[in-house]
């Protein structure tokens, strides 16, 4: 039993002096690495240096300037602004005329964004018509005003041709997004939906019919409810 | 020899680049359905006359103007030959870019909320921002515009939250229904944080919360929370 165990230990012992010889040749071997690196730096410092130090006369001295680019700046087309005039239809109060401003931006040649502002003046109720002298509203809380903010997805690009030498490019659009409008001394939470088409006569041009939907509750003639009112524009934009 | 060609200056300088592929589309629109009606050939150029979208116009040696892809446009050269580069509109471009835009809808001191808000970066990491909102409540209306910093945490990640101190102001609109309705512009202060996600081209989901302080005349300020959420765009 004994003698089992000084062979168990010995074998131990012969196995971790050869592990520490191999550590010990790792460690030089990590050695002999570290003077190759060192080594090869001084050569790439060697081989750099010498350019400088070479005394040898040059045939041809080259007198080439590399040619320097100026780079213009590349202007960006992508700002659309633009006014328009139309026909908006307030729920309960009758169509009017309306006009108004756009600002988009074109962020790929699929989406824009695009903020909306505009005016109109509602007429009177069928109740008012019919009521004699009744007035619902003063004149200042008439004035029906909506701003908002919209994405917009150009789904059918396309040319429109005119005769046979002019093709001009065009595009369906669909828009949605959220805002506001002040009507009869209140100001509702906006939400509208439309659809147009754009059509451009030249790059920086266009030409736009919209018809658009802003909905927003309402509780003006006694019950809440939600009030659509539409509007069809025709608008003209120019592109920055 | 090709190099030497002075760039053709009109009124407008514009920037000439040269085809390396086999031949450079020229397409009639800004659109990828627009069909190809001309090429330019390897080696000759082109002067870049303007961007819309993903879109350069540019305009052949001889005459001819049209539309090049970004793509296409992506392995034109320079006259030193160095290769043409602009701003992709990629998730590099969402890292690291110069200008923001973005939409929200959500809600302000328990009111709905509609804002907007733009921003100019001065570095991947610190952007100046400016948002303008309205929140619509029952009882009072109110419009703000907040002038701040934001602070991006860490820029390079896809989901990447940003920190927010900054001041504004605020007018409130009491309804004309209450008994003695007062219109009032109060200075606010505002600390908030969120978070941006990137989407894909331009496009970014970005939520956040605000907390205002409301500097009023009363015995002491107010403070209104804001949580809203939506997209932006970077340029």
């Amino acid at each position: 039993m004994e003698r089992r165990i000084r062979v168990l230990l010995l074998t131990v012992a012969v196995a971790a002096l050869s592990g520490c010889a191999t550590v010990s040749g790792w460690f030089h071997h990590r050695q002999d690495a570290r003077d190759e690196q060192a080594q090869a730096r001084e050569d790439a410092r060697r081989a750099e240096q010498s350019p400088d130090d070479d005394t040898t006369p040059r045939v041809v001295d080259p007198q080439v300037e590399r040619r320097k680019i100026r780079v213009p700046k590349i202007r960006s087309a992508n700002i659309e602004l633009g006014v328009n005039y139309g026909a908006l239809s307030v729920e309960d109060f009758g169509t009017n005329p309306s006009y108004g401003v756009t600002a988009a931006y074109h962020i790929t040649e699929d989406f824009f964004f695009q903020g909306e502002y505009g005016r109109t003046k509602a007429g009177r109720t069928s109740f008012e018509t019919l009521g004699g002298n009744i007035q619902l509203l003063t004149p200042p809380e008439r004035h029906f005003t909506y701003y908002d903010l919209s994405l917009g997805y150009n789904f059918l690009p396309g040319e429109a041709f005119l005769g046979r030498g002019l093709a001009l490019s065009s595009a369906f659009y669909v828009l949605g997004g959220i805002g506001a409008t002040d009507f009869a001394g209140d100001k509702k939470f906006t939400v509208n939906f439309g659809a147009g088409y754009r059509v451009l006569p030249s790059d920086w041009l266009a030409v736009h019919i919209t018809v658009q939907d802003r909905a927003f509750q309402s509780s003006l003639l006694g019950t809440t409810k939600l009030t659509n009112n539409i509007e069809m524009r025709i608008g003209t934009t120019v592109f920055f | 020899m090709l190099c030497l060609i002075p760039v053709v200056g009109s009124a407008r300088e514009h920037l000439q680049v040269f085809v390396t592929t086999p031949y450079l589309e020229l397409h009639t629109g800004p659109g990828r359905g627009y069909p190809v009606f001309n090429v330019v050939a390897r080696e000759d150029s082109v002067l870049v006359l303007f961007r819309r979208t993903d879109w350069f116009k540019v305009r052949t040696q001889r005459g001819v103007e049209g539309w090049a892809s970004q793509r296409d446009m992506l392995k034109t050269v320079l006259a030193d030959g160095s290769p043409f580069t602009f701003d992709l509109g990629d998730r590099a471009g969402f890292t690291s870019h110069n200008f923001e835009i973005g939409m929200f809808a959500g809600e302000w001191g328990g009111a709905t909320l509609i804002s907007t808000y733009g921003s100019y970066s001065f570095n991947s990491q610190l952007a100046l921002e400016v948002a303008g909102g309205q929140y619509l409540g029952k009882f009072t209306n109110g419009e703000m515009l907040d002038i701040g910093l934001t602070h991006v945490v860490m820029p390079e990640w896809r989901l990447s939250p940003f920190l927010m101190i900054g001041t504004g102001i605020l007018h409130i609109e009491p309804k004309a229904t209450l008994v003695q309705p007062s219109v009032r512009t109060e200075e606010t202060a505002y600390v908030g944080a969120g978070l941006r996600f990137y989407l894909t081209r331009r496009f970014f989901l970005r939520a956040e919360f605000k907390s205002h302080y409301i500097f009023t005349n009363l015995n002491q300020n107010q403070r209104a929370d804001e949580w809203k959420g939506g997209f932006a765009f970077f340029f």
